[in-house]
């Protein structure tokens, strides 16, 4: 190749331009690993490293100082010191045996190194010789002598080796016997500070000013790209789930979490005050930490929070902002833009209980889960249900009171005012909105809609049917009637005023509202209705959840007096538009036209009267507002709710939600937001005829309740990713969530503590000792207890269970006489009592079968003497305190507690026992006295009684107990009533 | 000013305009005949086909990206990393037309001086594979995998929700290179635009060799002595080929309907769109009469109409504009290419009875899934 060819280009410009590119690929192909290397959780995770590096620094420090303070640790260091100097002085100075045992050491060494190749050249020889004589290769003489002259010398050399050993130990023994005292006392100090030795090598691992040189650069080099596919110090962390999966539709995948690759603090409560990603998960008790009931890893992240587990960047996680300005606020910092392409986004914090929902729905109320709670409980309120189907509520109540009787209740006029603006009549009515809303509210809506309301008005007077009202006697006083609406538990369930606007509403105050806020009630209906109402209140509404009071005629004869008291003088002045034929024509027309053709309709509204076109389209009317959802109609006996069922309404795609010309975000929780704000904004600049407008009326809740309702929908979701977490379907289980399903239903929480939550009267209870009872705060305080309907915590393992069924059934056992506040009879079923019944029992765990035999419970006689006087006031003075009969206690009422004579039916008699050994350990608090000092049982009881023998004298006391009858008294104390001091031995049960 | 500029060109770029304009442009700018082809030059078209007209057509199309870009929806669809090939495509396919056709013209003038193609001149000089050739082949391999790395990494792929079968995404767009067969969706019976013509598609390609049996232009760039064949194909190519994927790729959005290229994908827009079959058109419309109940007598029409295109057209071309084609190419050649070209002329003119008429099939017996 001496000549360079002709050539039709210039080589050395095209060398150039290859030069070029070729530095230009190098670049380009080192910018492919730059980016691929270039992770933002990787600077997340260099940060933390940081952090975790100050963290661990100001452990380290108060260890440290802790160990400074620490005398017994200082008194460890000097005691050290000093058995260092005498080891020193004693031990270390013996140079000689240090001598000796080193030199043993290294004999022992090299003879076994002998040993092992002698012993290896013997295995070899004793294979040649079998060799030989076995398959005549070789002489098997000489193989012979081979083989023994190694297998003697290995035999020499172990018994030299052996001997090295027992030398080498005899020599170290004498010195480890020297340092004994010094390596005891090593370890005691490691043992006190294990905890600073934990974090010091933390530090050594992580702090890179705490490293050697060489470590420093192993950890850099660990992190080189390429170079960081071994065991590099940021790396992508993740749980992986096997029983809770990713749905990828045509299957389920193991779910992958990898949310702490960047939420590196999350579970260490250390950091709970450090920025995001760092920070703590702020409930550890019930999430994330090992010892909680939903541990990471076993749940994961995004099983609860939505979003996407196997993302590691801020973007792809699918984070949700909680507002505008965290919106802004995330664009600026993380470029976030809403991502469409993802099903579950992350819930925005405010909405994160929704994710408990889909496991936890069968349970009246979630745990721990407020938020949520208050949205399915304003569900319940306001009655969502009727219109919309929902799993959960299947079988609840109509949520509003019956109208077949309406006629006898209201006027026509204020029936009229009343569905135009019920807010304007009750501002918390749980009635909704129907008119002057978003789609209704211009000119010709608003004089359709008037005409619309005089025929549904007509159609339901038209309709209703005659109730005769009982006779009510002909005096009455408000003033007693405003003392028994306060004491008798009305102010459980309905409220005497609405609540402050400002006021963010509680699951208390909802319980509170379960029934109508007791006002206007002059102007609503007559004293008469009232009256009829407090005496039946399933004569007039059969499904109502109003219980009776068993009130007497004067009763409520008087609250009825006093109820009606109360007017609302600008409703009655509103004025009522007249009829106009022509719109009811139209609205007649509308719905004759879809009957049939337009002739044969025209014909038709030719021949009605003005009655019967409100008549017809009143029922019509009716029907399209799906009015009968909530309230009994008759007509609409079987017709359908008029809503789409809600059960799966938070897993429903995006783009079936029509947001229509309204500006909100374009996420689920903005269009349920929007839609419980202004329900009938979504037809905003919409062409709508009448009968296609939405319909949702609105119920005028607050951002606050529409924030709890909204996180209960998105918890409407069909999963089949956590089948494996939810609470099996065991018949206990199922038998709670039925029985905490009638006791949300029937409001039970709203005077009875039960599971822990509810009693809200008593706030109530307070007032009315105040006011009524010449109370002061803490006289009230004191008196709140004994005046309170009981804490049902225990009532399983205490009532028997015929009792209770009776009692639940027909509650007019004076169990507490002294008691203002009054169990109403329910109208429960067979069906719902056993379920009653069978919760309290599940609840503590009484719910085998079959059922304990009764123990016996007779008594010889002198046995019943011991026991009498054991009941005495010369011993115990149970009568200080319980009711026995129609005897009434001599403390003051704060100590008074259940009627005595009942125990023999009511009570379970194994609880009877338990309860009289330790109250406190049944009922922590209870003010009943621990007659029998558990810590010192043996002594406890009264020496002459039964020989002393204190299980014995419970069992007769028990066994006593259950002769007591109401009718049979058998036992009359004559009792001294003390001046004072009636605390001491007076007790009063908390618990029924 | 820019909204107004925006809303028309919206307006314009409605197939029905778009498509007519560009049809009647085409026949100015690819003179098929003699007669337009010296009006063209009359007009000074064929400057279009010089540097200058070429930087002309790619500065206006720059510019035109440049003005929409500013525009949100229009960004939007452009800056989709699954359409950003599509717009360098259109880049592409403007330059090689001008590149292809600025060398023909050039030619042209070459022979109409006498001086024969600049390809005679080139064929003198010798070219070396080592290293003409092969260097400059290893620097555009060079050359590309930059451009793939740099592209891999700068647009991420376009990745979605996992699949679902239960939600398929609206629009739901075939590959680019399909877009122009989903587009001819819209006018015809699925098996007609999904079986038929991509067969016959297939089948005309390699009919090419046997019917163009025409010398001129063998080695060298041309457009002068061979209009009728280049516009032809230009025609098929441009109008019935490109032209529907970039309508597919950038103005049909949600439910397929169009959308201009500034305008807001709104998944509730409604368009009215209510066709109808030729046999509804003939009977209740024009004759105010019920559809007869015999299936042959109600799609006769349709039958006749098609019969009528593939018997009289083939006819009335031979004895006037395809005269001296005919005389050439002889009777079967002939037959192939005409068929063929009414085929793919059959898709314009479906187009235009469905803007014009609301036609929907031309024959229409669902009893027996046959429509055309």
């Amino acid at each position: 190749m001496s000549k360079e060819p002709e050539s039709h280009y210039s080589i050395d410009k095209l060398h150039f331009i290859f030069a070029l590119a070729a530095l230009a690929l190098l670049v380009i192909v080192g910018g492919v690993f730059m980016k691929d290397y270039d992770r933002k959780w990787k600077d997340y995770q260099k940060k933390f490293r940081t952090y975790e590096i100050e963290v661990a620094r100001t452990t380290y420090d108060a260890e440290l100082n802790e160990l400074n303070d620490d005398a017994a640790y200082q008194e460890l260091l000097t005691e050290i010191e000093k058995a260092e100097k005498d080891y020193e002085a004693n031990c270390l100075g013996n140079d000689a045996l240090e001598q000796e045992i080193e030199d043993l050491e290294t004999q022992k060494i090299l003879k076994e190194q002998d040993l092992k190749y002698t012993n290896a050249e013997r295995d070899a020889a004793k294979f040649r010789y079998e060799n030989a004589v076995g398959h005549h290769v070789g002489d098997p003489k000489a193989t012979k002598g081979e083989y023994k002259s190694f297998a003697d010398r290995a035999k020499t050399l172990k018994r030299e080796v052996e001997d090295l050993k027992v030398a080498l130990a005899a020599k170290t023994e004498i010195k480890a016997k020297c340092g004994k005292q010094l390596t005891e006392l090593e370890r005691k100090k490691r043992r006190i500070t294990s905890e600073r030795d934990i974090v010091e090598r933390k530090l050594d691992a992580i702090d890179p000013n705490q490293m050697d040189f060489t470590n420093r650069v192993a950890q850099m080099v660990r992190d080189l790209p390429i170079l960081d596919l071994s065991t590099p110090t940021t790396e992508v962390k993740q749980i992986v789930l096997k029983d809770i999966t990713d749905d990828r539709i045509i299957r389920q995948v193991p779910k992958v979490d990898r949310c702490i690759t960047c939420h590196l603090g999350i579970d260490n409560p250390a950091y709970k005050d450090f920025p995001q990603p760092y920070k703590t998960h702020p409930n550890l008790d019930q999430y994330v930490s090992n010892d909680s009931a939903h541990p990471m890893e076993q749940y994961g992240c995004t099983v609860c929070h939505g979003g996407r587990g196997r993302a590691t960047s801020f973007q792809t996680a699918v984070h949700t902002p909680q507002n505008e300005e965290q919106k802004q606020d995330w664009k600026k910092k993380y470029n976030w833009k809403a991502d469409h392409h993802w099903e579950e986004p992350m819930y925005p914090l405010q909405y994160t209980e929704a994710g408990c929902f889909k496991c936890h729905s069968g349970e009246y109320p979630i745990k721990g889960a407020e938020t949520l709670n208050l949205g399915l409980q304003i569900i319940e309120r306001a009655g969502c249900y009727a219109c919309h189907e929902l799993e959960r509520y299947k079988d609840w109540p109509k949520p509003g009171p019956d109208l077949t009787h309406i006629a006898s209740k209201l006027s026509k006029e204020f029936a009229y005012k009343w569905i135009e603006d019920p807010h304007f009549f009750r501002k918390d009515t749980w009635m909704p909105a129907y008119y002057n809303l978003a789609n209704n509210s211009d000119l010709m809506s608003m004089a359709r809609g008037q005409q619309e309301i005089h025929a549904m008005v007509n159609y339901l007077f038209a309709e209703s049917q005659d109730f005769n009202l009982s006779k009510m006697p002909r005096k009455a006083n408000a003033e007693n009637g405003a003392e028994l609406v306060a004491s008798l538990g009305c102010y459980a369930c309905h409220q005497s005023k609405p609540l402050d606007g400002d006021h963010d509403v509680t699951n208390d105050d909802l319980r509170r509202q379960h029934g109508p806020t007791l006002t206007g009630l002059g102007t609503k209906t007559s004293k008469e209705w009232v009256y009829d109402w407090l005496k039946d209140p399933n004569r007039y509404h059969p499904e109502t959840r109003m219980p009776n009071m068993r009130l007497s005629d004067q009763e409520a004869a008087d609250i009825a007096e006093h109820l009606t008291q109360d007017t609302h003088k600008t409703f009655v002045m509103k004025s009522i538009p007249g009829f106009d034929e022509d719109i009811i024509n139209d609205i007649t027309m509308e719905f004759l036209g879809k009957q049939m053709p337009k002739t044969s309709a025209e014909k038709k509204l030719a021949t009605m009267d003005l009655d019967q076109k409100l008549k017809y389209s009143g029922e019509k009317l009716i029907g399209r507002y799906g009015c009968y959802s909530c309230h009994n109609i008759k007509g609409f006996d079987n017709a359908k709710p008029i809503g789409i069922a809600l059960d799966e309404e938070g897993s429903k795609a995006l783009h079936k939600l029509d947001f229509g010309y309204v500006h909100v975000d374009h996420t689920k929780h903005g269009w349920f937001d929007q839609k419980l704000k202004a329900p009938r904004s979504f037809d905003n600049h919409k062409v709508k005829a009448p009968g296609e407008k939405l319909l949702m009326p609105n119920f005028r809740l607050s951002a606050h309740e529409r924030e709890a309702v909204v996180t209960s929908i998105l918890g409407f979701v069909t999963d089949v990713t956590v089948k494996n977490k939810i609470k099996p379907r065991t018949p206990e289980n199922l038998q709670l969530e039925k029985g905490q399903e009638i006791i949300a239903q029937m409001n039970c929480r709203s005077c009875h503590k039960i599971e822990g939550e509810g009693a809200t009267v008593q706030d109530t209870i307070v007032d009315w000792l105040k006011a009524y009872q010449g109370k002061t705060d803490s006289e009230a305080e004191k008196f709140l207890t004994s005046f309170s309907p009981p804490d049902l915590h225990g009532a399983g393992k205490k009532i028997d269970i015929e009792w209770l069924f009776n009692f639940l059934h027909s509650p007019d056992v004076e169990v507490r006489p002294w008691l203002e506040a009054r169990m109403p009879t329910y109208k429960f079923n067979v069906g719902h009592l056993n379920t009653l019944v069978q919760y309290f029992n599940t609840l503590d765990g009484e719910d085998k079968f079959p059922v304990n035999p009764k123990p016996d419970v007779s008594l010889t006689d002198h046995e019943y003497k011991q026991a009498e006087k054991l009941f005495s006031l010369e011993y115990l003075g149970c009568n200080l305190c319980h009711i026995v009969g129609n005897e009434t206690p001599t403390g003051t009422q704060d100590t008074w507690a259940p009627d005595l004579t009942l125990a023999k039916t009511r009570l379970k008699p194994e609880w009877i026992i338990e309860w009289i050994k330790d109250p406190q350990a049944l009922v922590p608090g209870t003010n009943m006295p621990t007659f029998f000092d558990p810590s010192d049982y043996e002594n406890s009881g009264a020496p002459d009684i039964l020989d002393g023998d204190e299980d014995e004298q419970i069992r007769v006391l028990r066994n006593y107990l259950m002769t007591l009858t109401p009718d049979k008294r058998k036992t009359k104390v004559k009792v001294e009533i003390p001046a004072s001091d009636t605390n001491e031995a007076g007790a009063s049960e908390a618990t029924p | 000013m820019i909204e107004s500029i925006k809303l028309f060109i919206n307006q314009i770029t409605a197939p029905q305009i778009s498509f007519t304009a560009i049809i009647l442009l085409f026949f100015f700018i690819f003179p098929p005949s003699e007669g337009l082809y010296k009006f063209h030059k009359k007009i000074g078209l064929h400057k279009l086909w010089t540097n200058a007209g070429g930087k002309f057509m790619m500065g206006a199309l720059f510019l035109f990206f440049c003005f929409g870009i500013m525009d949100e929806n229009f960004r939007l669809i452009v800056t989709k990393a699954d359409n950003v090939p599509i717009v360098g495509l259109l880049f592409l396919v403007v330059f090689f037309l001008w590149f292809a056709l600025k060398q023909g013209y050039d030619n042209d003038k070459r022979i109409e001086e006498g001086k024969g193609p600049i390809e005679a001149e080139d064929a003198k000089e010798k070219v070396l594979v080592w290293p003409d050739l092969v260097y400059i082949e290893l620097i555009a391999i060079v050359g590309c995998s930059i451009l793939l790395l740099v592209w891999a990494m700068g647009l991420a792929a376009p990745l979605e929700a996992p699949a679902n079968p239960t939600v398929s995404p609206n629009p739901s767009k075939a590959p680019w290179y399909f877009l122009g067969l989903q587009e001819m969706l819209v006018y015809f019976d699925p098996w007609i635009a999904g079986v038929l013509f991509p067969a016959i598609i297939k089948l005309g390609f390699m009919a090419i060799p046997f019917i163009d049996n025409n010398p001129k232009g063998a080695g060298y760039y041309t457009f002068n002595e061979r209009k009728m064949a280049i516009s032809i194909f230009l025609f098929l190519w441009l109008v019935l080929w490109i032209f529907l994927i970039s309508t597919g790729t950038f103005l049909r959005g949600p439910n397929w309907n169009f959308f201009g290229p500034f305008e807001y994908w709104d998944t509730h827009k409604l368009e009215a769109l209510t066709n109808i079959n030729l046999s509804e058109l003939v009977y209740m419309i024009w004759l105010g009469q019920a559809l007869p109940d015999n299936i042959l007598i109600r799609e006769m029409w349709g039958f006749l109409l098609i019969g009528a295109y593939f018997v009289i057209t083939p006819a009335l071309l031979t004895v006037t504009i395809f005269k001296k084609v005919f005389q050439r190419l002889g009777p079967v050649r002939y037959s192939v290419f005409i068929v063929l070209l009414l085929l793919a002329c059959s898709l314009p003119i479906k187009m235009y009875l469905r803007w014009a008429f609301n036609i929907k099939y031309l024959v229409a017996i669902p009893e027996f899934f046959f429509n055309i």
